[in-house]
């Protein structure tokens, strides 16, 4: 019983891997790890991930023995990170501006203001202090602070705070390079169980972007 | 650090509201990381009558971070997964909010059941039936509703009967079926953790 949760976690995000990238018929039962010295040769692979990482380079083999389909996923520095990869999808809205964070105005909680805030769910307590978004929104500094960090909406009404353009930028660019590098190379195969001998179309060649390289 | 004190608020404010609202809120273990949330199936739709359990998983981020939800009933839905039960729902993702809770997020889970969005499936079996033969999907929702998720047809008593046969301590055994709304099955998980 203990292990069932993680099992359909793990399902789960294989399920939306397989819907974000349309991928409707693999759905992949199987997983195995080999590490870099179980490389193939004779495929080419883009330089900077040779020279850099071939070391440590991981290979993840997903088998669907429903469709007898398997694709080998060169390059991943885990199968968590991968999966996180896969999970993560679009991120949401980005952080706000340190700026804009520093320079929303801070009030005094006066003595019969009634409310809570809604991040922590705590009430108001006369005295302490209250920082109020351009949307008028109010919650802890502590609170409001820390959201706006991750994501840089009002909580309540989604209010957008101006963002940190080229922090903003700047992350994009890291994450579609670590993600680029991770999944370096996908091999789809397809092959057969009966022992009719095997087709193995051995495309060196991903279905999605992520390994267009550039 | 998961702000435990939240959780506590939230399990209380939604226990005040059982009766309005007909959503539970339950401790699953020991801890205030994994819980059961259940709703009842919205009227009107092929999901009426039932109870639909839903496995929450705090994490560590909360509340700046969405729970982990997912269906532990199965359902017959587009955006439900009919094999993990994982729930596609964009509050639940990128689009959560703090200011959302867990009571507010099983609403919109409920919301969901009511409305389907097949063209932003999360089953696509499920999605290509809702959209090419919408009267096969009814029946299969509905099908899937009474097999899973109505309580069995036995009472409290019997349950208590049952579960006492198997040795454990009749005091406990009904505290235990009376903290997961009588769901024997998620009572002797319960016993036994």
């Amino acid at each position: 019983m203990a292990s069932e949760p993680d099992a359909s976690e793990i399902s789960a995000v294989f399920e939306r891997m397989v819907r974000n990238r349309d991928l409707t018929l693999f759905l992949p039962f199987i997983f195995g790890l080999s590490n870099a010295a179980s490389r193939r040769e004779g495929e080419d692979s883009s330089p900077e991930n040779e020279n850099e990482e071939s070391a440590q380079r991981e290979r993840i083999i997903l088998i669907n023995p429903f469709t007898q389909g398997m694709v080998v996923i060169d390059g991943a520095s885990s199968l968590e990170a991968l999966l996180r990869d896969f999970g993560r999808g679009k991120g949401g809205r980005p952080p706000a501006s340190k700026e804009s964070i520093d320079a929303l105005p801070c009030f005094k909680i006066e003595e019969g203001d009634e409310g809570e805030c809604v991040i922590c769910l705590e009430e108001w307590e006369a005295g302490g202090e209250v920082k109020e978004m351009p949307c008028k929104h109010k919650f802890h500094p502590n609170c409001v602070e820390k959201w706006l960090g991750i994501h840089g909406s009002c909580p309540v009404c989604r209010y957008e705070m101006p963002i940190d353009e080229e922090t903003g930028k700047k992350r994009d660019e890291e994450d579609g390079e670590e993600r680029r590098r991770r999944i370096g190379r996908e091999v789809w195969v397809s092959f057969s169980f009966n022992g009719e001998g095997r087709r193995n179309e051995n495309s060196n060649q991903a279905p999605s972007d992520d390994s267009n390289d550039s | 650090m998961i702000d435990f004190s939240r959780v506590q608020k939230e399990l209380v404010e939604c226990g005040k509201d059982v009766e309005g609202s007909g959503i539970k809120l339950n401790i699953k273990g020991d801890s205030l990381a994994r819980l059961i949330g259940s709703i009842p199936g919205p009227i009107g739709t092929p999901y009426e009558g039932g109870i639909f359990k839903i496995d929450i998983t705090i994490p560590d981020g909360y509340p700046f971070e969405p729970p982990k939800m997912q269906f532990t009933t199965k359902v017959w839905h587009p955006n439900i997964s009919s094999q993990s039960g994982a729930i596609c729902l964009d509050i639940l993702k990128d689009q959560w909010s703090p200011a959302l809770t867990l009571k507010t997020a099983l609403l919109s889970v409920q919301a969901l059941l009511s409305s389907p969005e097949p063209d932003d499936p999360q089953d696509a079996v499920v999605a290509q039936q809702y959209l090419k033969d919408y009267q096969t999907f009814v029946g299969t929702a509905r099908y899937w509703t009474e097999t899973f998720a109505k309580a069995s047809s036995l009472g409290i008593e019997d349950k208590v009967k049952k579960l006492a046969e198997m040795g454990f301590p009749e005091a406990q055994a009904r505290s235990a079926l009376d903290a997961v709304g009588g769901d024997e099955n998620l009572a002797l998980e319960r016993l036994c953790s």
